[in-house]
This record gives structure tokens, C-alpha cells and sequence, in this order.
């Protein structure tokens, strides 16, 4: 039987939706800030409209919703996919104000991108965006990755029991330190950390390219926060091809590889742990995943002819597969050129990059690194099962912090979230194909949404069919929150309507 | 007599033709590109090597190195008059990456931005689907640059419905601040689980 929630539920699950909402308002006074110190009034007011209409929802929904209960599992599941939806309805309002959108969806698209670090946009006119708006876009992007509700955790929640619902509900479960709020305050450490390095990197290495002091550094942020939070929005429509240079893409690679990692693994880093990069599942996996797609890119393209010389293959294919496998969606290459110039295999080798994606509890999307080293730890323990003796145990460690035996259970787990994020992709795919799109096109712009990567190969645009903006939307939301927050979304809903 | 207003008129007809002149030229239609840029990225190899005159607007900023400098011109929907200027959408931005003799980018006024629309100009050059030079970057080697259309100041003044939308919801969310901050104490019990 179907338990209808109780008055308690709604009055619960309100008051920390609220509190969430409350947070992305106050996150829009940095881009109002911007605004008014390049004087665009206009973007300004847009933001004051957007501040004020998520303080009416924030507090009127607190000044409704008055419990003294803490939330639930069930609860932090529902707070974590209800707030993001309600943060990308009115977090796409400065978007829509500006005029740079064709419709409300297609900036219901961008802003859930942004959440998700997904980093496929349907503004237009990127080139002439404000400033202030340009910021709005890569706040979304930085705190995206870090996760909305960790923020609110950070700065709203004050100690409640129940956030590490929420934060587990956002896709995350690493605790790095006892407290879920000192853990989410460690999060906040690491970044902002490599935020100001990463900034610094980029900034010098913009003016030395000729760029005036406001834009290096304004670039340089942007260009960081998209980088670090696995996003891949970038202030011009270029993308990081703007920069035209080998050390800004370095820099970029270093950025993106580092935000992809798992939190746990910086933390352990952070605390004098060196040798956790080498012995970690999820780096091991990462790279031996990014060079054999690396090596069939640059095989089939070599073969090709695409490009005129070893260093400029290299140089292209390594930054786009690491952009795609760390899920940034960074490109130095126009998004045609992923039809026109790579073809089918170069197609493929970066869909499966993507599909794999960055590590679990980082800022970055897809089927994740652990998944992909349990998983395969799981085949070889059952081929050394089949060969050794009946009456031998045979069993298989995997190292992630430390040294974890692997159970059936641990590799069933793997195996329904990988199987989820498939079947995710094939629809998606398949949806596309229905609407005409060649099926290697379908499926790289349907992984790259549901991955939260963001590379295109021209299949997203403004003037694509509604219903495959509402798919990746969709997509990108699952995949973010790694399908759980959702279900509990919707199977709350369907309680409200259908239980007794 | 006849004669005297004959002259007086062709040299009023003439004045008003030169002060007219920069308001006819500024009007003037931009060449179509083609190849267009969209071309150039859907039909890389076709066009790799030849010779191609692109005109675009201006974008972001001019990156000097060296003897050479990057440009980005932009053949979009926006050449002409941006989004903040009210133009209708057009889809995405699209343009070409343009390497080329840092002495020939002097004469670009203005490069387009929120606050901008940039100078239109027309390059001559040779364009690379896969450029050797530029670590396999698809651009132009440009030899000239015509100024076509000099750039201007956009004003994007706020609409009055926004202001009153914005100064209405302001109230409205300090009144909402108020009434939760009065009422914080008055929470519903909770009856347990």
C-alpha cells in the first residue's frame, strides 16, 4: 500500500526546499555585483527582479511551512531533486530577462545545465551577453559542481541531522570529515583553493596572449570555474578555441582532470596522503579508460589525415577526450568539426569517454570511475573464481581511501546504477533517431547531455525539436542526480495522488 | 538668374550628397560571405588551401603576438545589429578565427561586446581546415583587412515594466522576510514518527 504524505511531509520537505531557494538568491548577488560595477543597468534590474522573486518563493514557502521535524531519507531525496527544479525555474529568470533567449524552456535548458555542470547552452548571441550575466552562467556552473545543496548546507542548514540526506540526495555520499557541514565546508576549502591558483594560471597566461587586464582575469575566472566544475561553459561562443594556444589548454587540461576527481581523493591529498592518486580505483580507471580512447581517436584520425602533423593530432584529440572523459565538454575544435572532420570512430571514441565519465562525489557526471574499476575487479574475480579449485575463496580488493574487500553486493550496486545510465542513453538516442538524427549524432549529444558533459556535434541548437530539448533536460537532471533523487521525486508525487 | 539657382541648387544637392555620404555607406549592404562560415566548418576539406575573401564583425577583442595578431569575425545573425539592440534571434553565433598582421588590425575601432557592436570588416586569405601553423586549428591567414562598417556604442536602457517588476517583487519579498521573521516561533508540533 501507497502511504499518502502527511501535512508533516509537505511542511518539511517546504521549509528546506525553501531554505535551498533562499541560497540561490543570495548566490545572485556576486552577478549583481558585477553588473553594477560595468554599469549594465539593465542586466542589473534583471538580476534585482531574479534576487527578489526567489526571497518571495524562499520566504513565503518558510513562512508557510513551519515543522519542527527533521527530514527523513525519504525527505532529503525529495529536497534535493525539488530544489533543483525550483533553482532552475527561477534561476533562469535572469536568462529569459535578458532577452537572449528564444523561449522559457530553452533557458530552463541552459540554467539545468549550468546546475549540472553539463555545459550545453541554448542562449544566443553569446557573443554581446553582459557581463553580469556571463557571471551568473559560471556561478551556476562552479556551484553547480560543488552542489547547490551543499552550499546551503555550507551557509543555511546550521547543524540539522537531516542534511546528510540532502547530500547524499545531490548525488554525493562521501563524508570527508565526521560533520556533513564540516565536510561540505571541506569541499568549499578545496575549491575556493583552486579557484584562486587556477584563476592566477590563467589570468597571467591571458595577458601574456594579448588580452586586456579585465577580460584575462574575467576570462581567466570563467574559464576556471568551467573547467573546475566539469562544466565547459566558456564566455564566447569559440569556447576555449578562442585562445589559441597550447599553454592556456594545458592549463585548462590540469584544471579539468583535478575537478573531476572525487572530493575524497583531494581531501586525502589536502591531508598528506600523496600516494592515494596512485593506488586509487578511480584514477587507475580513469586512466587507462582516457588512453585507450585517446589511442582509437588518434589511430582512426591519423589514418584519416584530418590533421597535418603528429603534435597538432595529439594536441586536438587529447584535449577534446580529456574535456569528454572528465565530463567538461571543453572543445578546441568547432562542434561540426566533431562530424565533418572526426567522423564515425572519432564520434564513438568520445561518446564512450563521456559515457564513462569522471569519478563518483566530484564535480563531474557519468557512469563514474568507481563504478567502471568495481565493475571490471567484479569480471576478474569471477574469471579467477571459474578457474580456481571449487573449494577455493577467492576473493578481490579494490583501493578507494582504503582497501575495501569486494562484495557481490557492492558489484550488483554498480552494475543497476551503470544499467540505469545506459538504458538512459539508449532512450535519449533512440528519441533523436525518431526525429531524424543520424544515430551516432543521437547518441554523442544524448551522452554528452545525460553524462553532464556538454560537447555537441550541431545536434543541439535553438531550433531542435522541443521534445529532445525536454529529453536532454530530463537527462541532465537524472544524470546529476544519479537517478535515486528523482525517482524519490516523482514517487512522492504519485503518493500525494494516488496513496491512502 | 535661371542659371545662378541652377548652380546654387546642384551645389546644395551635392553638399547634402556628401553629408549624406557616411549615413549611405553605413547603410550600405555587407557583402554575403562565400563561403560563409558554416560552410567553411561543414565543408572543410572542399576549401582547405584556397583563397577566400569573409567579411564579420568584429568579437571580443584583438589578441596581439608578436607581428601577428587573432581576431574572430562573426557572419551571424548579429553582424549587423546584436540581440541588445533588439535584433531578432537568429540562432547561435558563428564566425572564423582570423591570424593576421598585427599592423592591419589598427584600423578596427571597435571589437563587439554587451556594450558593443563591432566593426564589420572584410579579410582576404587563405583558409586552413587544419591549420599546420596553429597546432591544427581551423583558420584564415588573412593579407588585408578593408574596413567595411565602423563599430558603435549599444544602450540597453531599462524598460520601465522592469523596473516596476523588479521594485514590486522587492517589496514584496522584504514584506514576506518580515512576516516569517515575526512568525518563526510559531512552529507545528511535531507528533513523532
Amino acid at each position: 500500500m501507497i502511504v499518502r504524505p502527511r501535512k508533516e511531509d509537505h511542511l518539511v520537505i517546504g521549509k528546506f526546499t525553501g531554505k535551498v531557494i533562499i541560497g540561490v538568491g543570495m548566490l545572485m548577488l556576486i552577478p549583481l555585483a558585477v553588473s553594477i560595477g560595468f554599469r549594465e543597468w539593465d542586466t542589473a534590474v534583471d538580476f534585482i527582479v531574479s534576487i527578489a522573486a526567489c526571497f518571495v518563493f524562499g520566504f513565503g514557502v518558510q513562512a508557510v511551512c513551519r515543522t519542527a521535524k527533521d527530514l527523513s531519507w525519504s525527505h532529503g531525496l525529495v529536497v534535493a531533486s525539488g530544489s533543483w527544479f525550483f533553482a532552475t525555474a527561477l534561476g533562469a529568470l535572469p536568462h529569459f530577462l535578458s532577452g537572449h533567449g528564444g523561449s522559457y524552456l530553452d533557458m530552463l535548458f541552459d540554467v539545468m545545465s549550468g546546475y549540472t555542470t553539463t555545459g550545453l547552452y541554448m542562449l544566443q548571441d553569446l557573443d554581446h551577453v553582459s557581463m553580469g550575466l556571463n557571471m551568473w552562467r559560471h556561478l551556476l556552473t562552479y556551484a553547480g559542481g560543488q552542489g547547490i545543496v551543499v552550499i546551503a548546507l555550507t551557509f543555511l542548514f546550521k547543524g540539522t541531522a537531516g542534511a546528510y540526506k540532502v547530500y547524499v540526495g545531490e548525488g554525493k555520499d562521501e563524508r570527508l570529515l565526521p560533520n556533513v557541514i564540516q565536510t561540505a565546508r571541506a569541499i568549499w576549502l578545496v575549491s575556493l583553493t583552486w579557484l584562486g591558483i587556477g584563476t592566477l594560471f590563467l589570468g597571467v597566461r591571458g595577458l601574456m596572449l594579448g588580452q586586456g587586464p579585465a577580460r584575462a582575469f574575467f576570462h581567466a575566472l570563467w574559464v576556471f570555474m568551467g573547467a573546475w566544475s566539469t562544466g565547459g561553459f566558456a564566455p564566447q561562443s569559440y569556447n576555449t578555441f578562442w585562445f589559441h594556444d597550447i599553454g592556456y589548454e594545458v592549463i585548462c587540461i590540469v584544471i579539468m582532470i583535478a575537478g573531476s576527481f572525487n572530493f575524497a581523493l583531494h581531501w586525502a591529498m589536502w591531508t598528506g596522503k600523496r600516494s592515494e592518486i596512485r593506488k586509487n580505483v578511480e584514477t587507475i580507471s580513469f586512466f587507462v579508460t582516457l588512453s585507450i580512447t585517446t589511442m582509437v581517436a588518434t589511430f582512426f584520425l591519423a589514418k584519416a589525415n584530418v590533421y597535418p602533423d603528429a603534435m597538432s593530432l595529439f594536441r586536438k584529440v587529447f584535449y577534446q577526450l580529456v574535456s569528454g572523459h572528465t565530463t567538461t565538454g571543453f572543445s578546441t575544435i568547432y562542434a561540426r568539426a566533431f562530424v565533418t572532420q572526426w567522423g564515425p570512430i572519432g564520434l564513438i571514441a568520445t561518446t564512450v569517454a563521456m559515457a564513462i565519465g569522471a569519478s563518483a562525489c566530484s564535480t563531474g557526471g557519468g557512469i563514474k570511475g568507481i563504478r567502471m574499476g568495481v565493475i571490471s575487479k567484479g569480471v576478474l574475480q569471477d574469471i579467477r573464481r571459474m578457474i580456481s579449485p571449487e573449494s577455493a575463496v577467492v576473493m578481490e580488493k579494490y583501493h578507494h581511501i582504503r582497501d575495501t574487500w569486494l562484495s557481490d553486493d557492492t558489484v550488483r550496486a554498480a552494475m543497476t546504477v551503470t544499467i540505469a545510465y545506459l538504458s538512459l542513453y539508449a532512450i535519449g538516442s533512440v528519441i533523436g533517431v525518431l526525429y531524424g538524427y543520424p544515430l551516432d549524432q543521437a547518441a554523442f549529444e544524448m551522452v554528452s547531455a545525460a553524462s553532464n558533459t556538454g560537447l555537441s556535434c550541431g545536434v543541439t541548437n535553438p531550433l531542435m525539436p522541443e521534445v529532445l530539448k525536454i529529453t536532454y533536460i530530463f537527462g541532465m537532471w537524472l544524470g546529476r542526480l544519479e537517478f535515486m533523487s528523482v525517482f524519490a521525486l516523482i514517487g512522492y508525487g504519485y503518493a500525494v495522488v494516488r496513496g491512502k | 538668374m535661371r542659371t545662378r539657382f541652377i548652380t546654387a541648387l546642384l551645389m546644395g544637392a551635392a553638399l547634402l550628397a556628401l553629408c549624406a555620404a557616411p549615413a549611405w555607406a553605413a547603410d550600405a549592404p555587407i557583402p554575403k560571405n562565400d563561403p560563409s562560415s558554416t560552410q567553411l566548418v561543414e565543408k572543410p576539406k572542399q576549401f582547405n588551401g584556397t583563397r577566400v575573401t569573409f567579411t564579420g564583425e568584429a568579437i571580443g577583442e584583438v589578441m596581439v603576438r608578436g607581428d601577428y595578431a587573432w581576431i574572430h569575425l562573426n557572419d551571424d545573425a548579429y553582424m549587423e545589429r546584436n540581440a541588445e539592440e533588439g535584433a531578432k534571434l537568429g540562432g547561435y553565433n558563428s564566425g572564423m578565427a582570423i591570424w593576421v598582421p598585427a599592423a592591419l588590425t589598427k584600423q578596427i575601432d571597435t571589437y563587439g561586446d554587451y556594450k558593443h557592436e563591432g566593426s564589420i570588416v572584410q579579410i582576404s586569405g587563405t583558409f586552413n581546415a587544419a591549420c599546420k601553423e596553429h597546432g591544427g586549428d581551423m583558420d584564415i591567414h588573412a593579407d588585408s583587412v578593408t574596413m567595411i562598417r565602423p563599430g558603435h556604442v549599444v544602450v540597453d536602457p531599462v524598460p520601465g515594466w522592469k523596473a516596476a517588476l523588479a521594485a514590486g517583487l522587492a517589496l514584496l519579498a522584504g514584506a514576506l522576510y518580515w512576516i516569517e521573521r515575526k512568525t518563526r516561533n510559531r512552529v507545528t508540533p511535531h507528533r513523532g514518527v
